[in-house]
């Protein structure tokens, strides 16, 4: 009784990440009249999967990488692969500067976000580009990365009320 | 001692390679559903269809009170703009109903010329509305989420997606009650091309910003700024003569041009369902 509770509580803990990141992600996909928005759909995916990634790695990993980039690909209608392979490398940066790193405090962390979604959008950048037999509009990239550096704070914010709201990994359960 | 029953007591040698490799693997998985949907793999489109088909009517039910709020803004609108609105659509019907005439008159010789010349004609289309209820206009691709209500079982990827400046796009995947729709302007997008006045050719292709492409054109090709071009029905996939874009820029090198939508007039769009394709048995006995 007791294993199974753990694991049903195992199981859940590895979805509130997963759930929190398209919850708030619907509410980007409201339309507005500016055009400002369509560069800001993807945020909450880049700055949910950084913050569970190097927080909370106990409660996220490559699967819940891997299937939110599979839901980013469909919904803003990218190839099938591409936000995959995107968010596996924000994934794997993350993981590895918070095991260098300080990313407990917060403006650390924020530094360290800006390198990390630097790279990642570089990397998202030159995959789509030769996808595409064509260069992107650099411009159009540049924005989405300012934007999304800049709007880590906010979506942090909410991210951490999930947190402590939703998951007290160690009190309810051992590590399995 | 009694022995624990555990699967894994410890991280053992498999289990460390496993992990280690478990990254790797998953990326070389997204880079095979990269390469699988460049050769489009029936299998890749019906994981798409399947994402669609959870994500769409989420994202439609979180659009919903935006939707309600923007019913209420623009109805206030119209109500304080009505009596402007009345005169100028006073004024249009006026000229509109010279032009009737006028048009009635070319129409039956059209018929004439038509009957003459034995000429036959596009057959007829028939047209769906949709409801806009997202729209994806960034770096990365251009494309709109449309909810087609019972309409969805009549819908065909490929269809085109018109508004009332001309076209808008083509259907992409259809999932259920919803439908995802590239815009002319992805860079994925590809349009045969005339210009209305000229009738030279090209391809128009998009490249997710509002400045198009027009690559092929013929070698005296003549096209001039504000030139509009329209659909020029080569392949099948369109009807032809909808307005697709203006040109912007006819230089020596390069042709560019803007579509004549705006992203933000997007609500209501219209399908086209044009079918004169044929059938695979039909395409192998022409063959």
């Amino acid at each position: 009784m007791a294993e199974t509770k753990n694991f049903c509580a195992a199981i859940a803990t590895y979805t509130i990440p997963p759930i929190s990141i398209i919850l708030i992600d619907l509410l980007f996909y409201i339309p507005r009249s500016s055009d400002i928005w369509n560069f800001i759909r993807l945020v909450p995916f880049y700055t949910g999967i950084y913050f569970w990634s190097s927080q909370r790695s106990d409660a996220f990993n490559g699967i819940s990488a891997f299937l939110l980039g599979t839901i980013a690909d469909v919904m803003s209608a990218n190839p099938l692969g591409i936000n995959i392979m995107t968010f596996l490398c924000l994934y794997f940066l993350a993981s590895r500067l918070s095991a260098y790193f300080n990313v407990k405090r917060f403006s650390y962390s924020w530094l360290l976000f800006a390198l990390a979604i630097t790279l990642t959008m570089l990397f998202k950048f030159l995959i789509t580009s030769i996808f595409n037999r064509m260069w992107i509009p650099i411009n159009a990239a540049l924005l989405e990365l300012l934007l999304t550096i800049t709007l880590y704070p906010l979506l942090a914010r909410y991210y951490i009320w999930v947190e402590r709201r939703y998951i007290h990994l160690e009190d309810r359960y051992e590590k399995i | 001692m009694k022995r624990q029953r555990v699967l894994f007591l410890k991280e053992n040698y498999v289990l460390r390679v496993l992990k280690s490799f478990f990254l790797a693997g998953l990326f070389i998985i997204a880079l095979l559903l990269i390469l699988v949907h460049k050769i489009d793999i029936s299998i890749v489109s019906g994981v798409s269809k399947g994402v669609m088909y959870i994500s769409s009517p989420l994202i439609h039910i979180a659009t919903l009170p935006a939707e309600g709020l923007s019913y209420g803004y623009k109805k206030i609108a119209e109500i304080m703009y009505i009596y402007e609105e009345n005169e100028r659509l006073r004024q249009e019907n006026s000229e509109l109903y010279l032009l009737k005439e006028r048009m009635r008159a070319l129409q039956t010789e059209n018929r004439i010329f038509k009957k003459l010349l034995h000429h036959i004609d596009v057959p007829q289309t028939i047209s769906y509305t949709a409801r806009v209820i997202a729209e994806n206009d960034n770096a990365y691709s251009n494309s709109l989420l449309l909810y087609l209500g019972n309409a969805g079982d009549f819908i065909k990827s490929g269809y085109a997606v018109v508004n009332s400046s001309g076209l808008i796009g083509r259907i992409d995947i259809v999932s259920g009650k919803y439908a995802r729709v590239t815009l002319i302007t992805d860079i994925n997008s590809k349009i045969p091309v005339v210009s209305q006045k000229s009738r030279d050719r090209g391809i128009l292709i998009g490249n997710n910003t509002r400045n198009m492409n027009l690559i092929f054109p013929p070698l005296m090709a003549e096209f001039h700024k504000n030139d509009i071009l329209v659909t020029s029905g080569s392949g099948g996939g369109l009807p032809p003569d909808i307005p697709v874009a203006k040109i912007k820029r006819a230089g020596v090198d390069t042709i560019t041009a803007t579509p004549l939508f705006s992203p933000s007039e997007l609500e209501i769009v219209k399908i086209i369902a044009y079918d004169v394709m044929p059938d695979k048995e039909t395409a192998k006995e022409l063959e």
